[in-house]
């Protein structure tokens, strides 16, 4: 009887395996040689993201309610019109008088966010002698350090980029929305038109431009502030001026999740 | 001496075995992505997808190379924080191709920060437009230089 491995089969399957072990590398090099072509020729070659560690501030006290960040951000990330999509938006507290005969600190709290501020502000339903006290938040991604967002998604589409930005693959996500309901902020929606998860992303293609993110570069009473831990300026950080000026607070700061997007002058009411 | 030889059912056990981790191991590595890894549990390359995105701000500079003295001047008077696409809109087109004009301008913008709000802050100069005047802005304010009269 014949053997099923005779030598001619043993022989041509070895050079098989020899030259698939080979050709490997060569067909490697040469996908990541078109891969290069193709995908980083738009991006900035200079820019190393182990390098930076961004970080946002925002002085609530500065911030008028006019919408211009939200409408740049709009733009600039394509972000769809309709007026439940935002990566950021601009939240108004009213805090009204307390009732009369209570011993109460405060009264009511009411909170709107109109087309989330991108017309800027309408007047609000509440009228001017019943508010104690009214000012405009703005939010957007709290850059977490220990991120629910990253650690809720099931297929590693959302990560936590070593410059401090929390992004979105588009190409991984699979839009099953556990990290919408995971992001204790609410900054993360379901792209309509990408049918992904959407957020912000600091405005990454910006940022590794050496530009400002978008609502940074807008903003007119300069009430954002954007920064780098692992590049303080010289002479008159912004950040360090920021935080060395005022106090600064974090949102939640009970979840532990450890914000690197800082609030100078926040209220105990705003969550 | 006779090797003991193993019993069939082991064999095929090892076997499966064998098969079912090879095939793993085969799946993974064809399956995961070139730069899996590189930074943490995702694609390396999508710092980079994302990053080739091209700007519609252009950003504070590039107005500045064009049009420095008006740039001077906003930075004289109390709107020098503002950038000018702020008001004048995204300016990426504008600065590839200077035909390409600015988007914006006109009322609405002024109103957008300077209308009465109890909401915002005292620092802020506002008016109630009806109480104050119902015509344009620019007929009493300049708008690069707000304290000047036209």
């Amino acid at each position: 009887m014949k053997s099923p491995l005779s030598r001619r089969r043993l022989l041509q399957g070895l050079g098989g395996a020899f030259g698939w072990l080979v050709a490997q590398p060569a067909a490697r090099a040469a996908k990541q040689a078109v891969q290069k072509v193709f995908v980083s020729t738009l991006a900035p070659k200079d820019y190393d993201p182990t390098k930076h560690k961004w970080l946002m501030c925002i002085d609530v006290d500065r911030c008028i309610g006019c919408g211009s960040c939200v409408e740049a951000c709009k733009t600039e990330n394509r972000v769809p019109q309709a007026s439940s999509y935002f990566r950021t938006w601009i939240e108004r507290y009213i805090i009204k008088k307390p009732r009369r005969g209570t011993d109460e600190l405060r009264g009511e709290v009411v909170v709107d966010s109109p087309n989330g501020g991108r017309d800027g502000s309408p007047p609000s339903l509440v009228p001017r002698d019943e508010i104690l006290k009214a000012f405009f938040v703005p939010k957007l991604c709290n850059l977490c350090e220990h991120s629910p967002c990253t650690q809720a998604c099931p297929v590693g589409a959302t990560f936590d980029a070593p410059d401090g930005a929390v992004l979105i693959d588009p190409i991984y996500c699979i839009g099953c929305g556990f990290c919408i309901q995971a992001c204790p902020y609410g900054c993360r929606f379901f792209n309509p038109e990408t049918h992904t998860a959407d957020k912000c992303s600091l405005c990454y293609h910006r940022i590794t431009r050496g530009l400002k993110p978008a609502c940074v570069e807008v903003c007119p009473t300069q009430a954002r502030i954007f920064g780098d831990l692992k590049h303080p300026l010289p002479e008159h950080d912004p950040i360090q001026e920021f935080i060395h000026k005022n106090k600064v607070f974090t949102i939640k700061p009970h979840l532990g999740t450890d914000p690197r997007l800082l609030y100078a002058n926040l209220d105990k009411e705003v969550r | 001496v006779k090797s003991p030889k193993l019993p069939p059912q082991i064999v095929r056990l090892v076997l499966l075995t064998f098969a079912i981790v090879g095939t793993y191991a085969v799946a993974r590595v064809l399956l995961t992505p070139e730069t899996f890894g590189e930074f943490g549990h995702y694609r390396g390359v999508a710092l980079k997808e994302l990053a080739s995105r091209q700007p519609t701000y252009a950003g504070a500079k590039a107005c500045t190379e064009c049009h420095e003295d008006k740039v001077t001047r906003l930075a004289k008077g109390d709107h020098k924080t503002i950038a000018c696409e702020t008001c004048h809109g995204p300016g990426r087109k504008h600065a590839d191709d200077p035909d390409e004009k600015p988007p914006k301008g006109g009322n609405s913008l002024c109103l957008r920060c300077h209308e009465a709000n109890p909401a915002r802050p005292a620092f802020l100069k506002q008016v109630t437009t009806k109480d104050h005047f119902e015509g344009r802005c620019a007929e009493c304010h300049v708008a690069h230089q707000p304290k000047e009269v036209p």
